[in-house]
């Protein structure tokens, strides 16, 4: 491939991009692939602004509310599942029996999918926004519960000798020591359980027909309508991708003592 | 005598747990059609076992596993392509760091109706979810592995005169073999989870189907029988891969701590 | 009544005896070297004072009182300084820690913590974080921390081991100074005859694979070279000469 010229090399990045877009506008114009399944970027667009702003029809800003509700239900699972796998995390990790009592148990849970709670989750609270909730909290849970318990017990064993030297209390090592050092695989847990949550809320909405973009999507492919579906779609990446970016950037100002 | 009590330690809190429910099923919720005791559960399993409609267990279990390792075998191939060509080539990887960072963050979740609505219900609607969502994990770990070769055995192949392909097949692919086996360890996991979330939310086959169906029958115990059984699954796949990992180490001269491989 | 007293300490390690049954005091005020060969138990000597290991067999004594655990009074220089610090916390929060521990009133720490980063020449760099310091700068840090816990007696493993040997004569120097100023008792332990010889009044030398006939304990040397000393005269100092020639015969070196 020959190189291009130094000036246009700040568009590198972008041609990949642009050549998928107008890849997308070709097939969906030329109908490579049946119009009902590719709608044309601009009816995507169409399909966004309508759904944020209102159009004729009566279910106005759709969209818009779904999203929010969506994002709600997101965030709040999430901080639940933060602060419940911590609360846990250091309760379990922070005592030698419990670790290894619980600890395998742990590691048989670890892989079980966390959708797979939900039709108990059904069966207990039924269809309803706070069944989501849990399952959505719960789910999220482990990723955090599971990188605490780990983080803990691989403390520098030089700072637990620090730790004993100075006398410090039990509490005081968690607080000053164990969780400080234990926060980068929290984090890490912690942006994995946003991802999770995400998946959860919108399996969630789903199955139990409740409000937001899992379910306005699964609305629009039931009726073939392919612009609110992709429109439904772009939203969700565009969550997942905001989501993520916060808490990347969260994670670089926390740890920012790490490496100079 | 106390050797077989470290074996037996793993399985103390579970036996907790499962009196702990039993107890609360048979004298609290009693007149619970929601819930079954463990033992309830059990039984329903074997019943699952030994049923040869296609409700039965072997089969269902199979349509899942199957579907899941289609789409895994389809996302991965893919995933180590264009990882290998990303990894390889600086531009390209420029080029397209856009495009996989706009994409990537979509939920796999998200395509379920798309692909509803493509291909209907069955094998090819949750193949293609499950490919999309084992391709990304993948892509971005072989790149990295790419990235990871020692910069050292580099030099050594510059040393020896090794044309690329030589360098590839010799260097660059056996060096990256630990790391593509933790990628691919990932993504079996993932392509279970994804597989089964599919045939919860849409799918009318599979596991996560026949749960979602033993629920809504009110059958507490069934719905139980396979929650757990896809846990048991899921945890000797995992556990396989796992054992698979540490041979292929072993055999590639690979430290385990080198490989990043975390169990 | 010695401020440390080990008697018939001994240790076994995976079935074998490291260090056969040794006793020795340190007095309040001395600086006591301990060294030998890698392998000879003086690390491990000096955890079991500072209670993080219980010996096989014998015990310490701090003022007549056995040692089981540690204590704020024995404060312990490690040798992976950097593993020994707290990376998200500053250089002042680091020595922060030990006031923390100690409950010192809030009032009063600021202070405490700039005069101990003074005496260790680290006051300008108290905002920083610990990766951001060289090696000699983290264990000025990880001294700074010991003193402000206001130790009995300071504890050095090794302190200046992993440390290229320019800074190493600096840190010596800088050590031997505070501990002059401070008036502080400590137990040294290292493998370098002439940095032992240099820093100590007195020092114990030990032998690996300790027998009946030759236990670990080989022999203990007064240094007299009078302080404050200075690394060029020392070590043209024809004691130092035939202290080193003595400590060398000891060790089983000729």
């Amino acid at each position: 491939m020959k190189s291009f010229p130094p000036y246009l090399s700040i568009f590198e990045p972008l041609f990949m991009l642009f050549a998928l877009l107008l890849m997308w506008w070709l097939a969906s114009h030329g109908e490579w692939v049946n119009r009902v399944f590719l709608p044309t970027p601009e009816a995507t667009w169409q399909a966004l602004v309508i759904g944020f702003q209102g159009g004729q029809r009566n279910d106005a800003a759709e969209l818009g509310l779904a999203t929010q509700l969506t994002c709600v239900r997101m965030i709040l699972g999430w901080g639940l599942a933060s602060l419940i796998g911590i609360a846990l995390g250091v309760m379990i990790g922070m005592s030698e029996i419990a670790r290894a009592w619980i600890a395998p148990t742990l590691e048989f849970l670890r892989p079980l999918p966390a959708s797979a709670v939900l039709p108990l989750a059904i069966s207990i609270f039924g269809l309803s926004a706070g069944m989501v909730l849990f399952v959505v909290a719960f789910g999220a849970m482990w990723p955090v519960l599971l990188a605490t318990v780990q983080g803990l017990a691989n403390v520098e064993p030089r700072l637990r000798e620090v730790a004993a030297n100075l006398q410090m209390t039990r509490w005081s090592y968690v607080k000053k020591i164990g969780l400080p050092s234990t926060l980068p695989d929290i984090i890490s847990g912690m942006r994995l359980s946003m991802t999770i949550s995400l998946i959860l809320a919108v399996v969630g909405e789903m199955i139990a027909s409740q409000a937001g973009l899992g379910q306005a999507i699964l609305l629009a492919a039931r009726s073939f309508r392919a612009s609110e579906l992709f429109a439904g779609i772009v939203l969700l990446g565009l969550i997942g991708f905001v989501s993520n970016a916060l808490l990347a950037s969260a994670e670089l100002r926390l740890l920012r003592w790490q490496k100079n | 005598m106390f050797d077989m009590l470290k074996y037996l330690r793993p399985w103390v809190f579970p036996l907790v747990l499962f009196v702990a429910f039993d107890t609360y099923v048979r004298y609290v919720a009693i007149y619970s059609d929601a819930l079954a005791t463990p033992a309830q559960a059990v039984l329903a399993w074997w019943d699952l076992l030994w049923l040869t409609s296609d409700e039965g267990l072997m089969r269902v279990t199979l349509f899942t596993l199957l579907t899941a390792a289609m789409g895994l075998s389809i996302g991965v191939s893919l995933g180590l392509l264009c990882g290998l060509v990303l990894g390889l080539s600086p531009r390209i990887a420029r080029m397209s760091f856009l495009s996989i960072e706009v994409l990537r963050p979509i939920p796999s979740v998200a395509l379920i109706p798309l692909s509803m609505m493509i291909f209907g219900f069955g094998m090819r609607m949750e193949m293609s979810v499950v490919a999309f969502a084992t391709f990304w994990p993948v892509l971005i770990l072989t790149q990295a592995a790419v990235h990871q070769v020692e910069p050292r055995l580099l030099e050594v192949s510059k040393a020896l005169g090794l044309n690329a392909w030589q360098r590839m097949k010799w260097i660059i692919l056996p060096a990256m073999v630990s790391r593509l086996f933790v990628a691919l360890r990932l993504a079996v996991s993932v392509a279970l989870v994804v597989a089964v979330t599919v045939e919860i939310a849409a799918n009318p086959e599979g596991m996560g189907y026949a749960m979602m169906i033993a629920q809504q029958s009110l059958d507490p115990a069934r719905m139980i029988a396979w929650l757990l059984w896809i846990g048991v699954v899921g945890f000797a796949i995992n556990a396989g891969a796992l054992r698979l990992q540490k041979k292929i180490n072993q055999r590639m001269g690979v430290n385990e701590i080198q490989a990043g491989s975390t169990a | 009544m010695a401020l440390l007293t080990f008697d018939h300490v001994g240790i076994h390690l995976g079935g074998k005896e490291i260090l056969s049954p040794t006793s020795f005091e340190v007095q309040q005020g001395e600086f006591v070297c301990v060294i030998g060969p890698s392998g000879c138990g003086k690390t491990t000597l000096l955890r079991a004072a500072a209670g993080f290991v219980k010996p096989s067999g014998g015990q310490v004594l701090r003022q007549g009182q056995v040692v089981t655990q540690p204590n704020r009074e024995v404060a312990f220089v490690f040798q992976d300084y950097t593993r020994a610090l707290l990376p998200w916390r500053t250089v002042e929060g680091n020595v922060m820690l030990a006031l923390e521990a100690a409950n010192m009133p809030i009032g009063q720490r600021a202070q405490r913590v700039q005069e101990v980063l003074s005496v260790v020449h680290l006051a300008e760099h108290a905002q920083k974080f610990p990766l951001q310091l060289s090696g000699g700068m983290q264990q000025r840090l990880q001294i700074a921390r010991c003193l402000a816990q206001s130790p009995q007696i300071l504890m050095m493993d090794e302190p200046f081991g992993a440390l290229d040997a320019m800074t190493r004569e600096g840190l010596q120097d800088e050590l031997a100074r505070l501990v002059r100023e401070q008036g502080l008792t400590v137990l040294f332990v290292t493998h370098d005859l002439e940095e032992a010889i240099y820093l100590g009044d007195r020092i114990i030398a030990l032998r690996s694979n300790p027998t009946a006939q030759q236990p670990s304990l080989a022999g203990t040397i007064d240094v007299s070279i009078e302080k404050p000393r200075n690394h060029l005269k020392v070590k043209e100092h024809p004691e130092f000469l035939r202290l080193r020639r003595e400590l060398y015969f000891y060790l089983g070196h000729v």
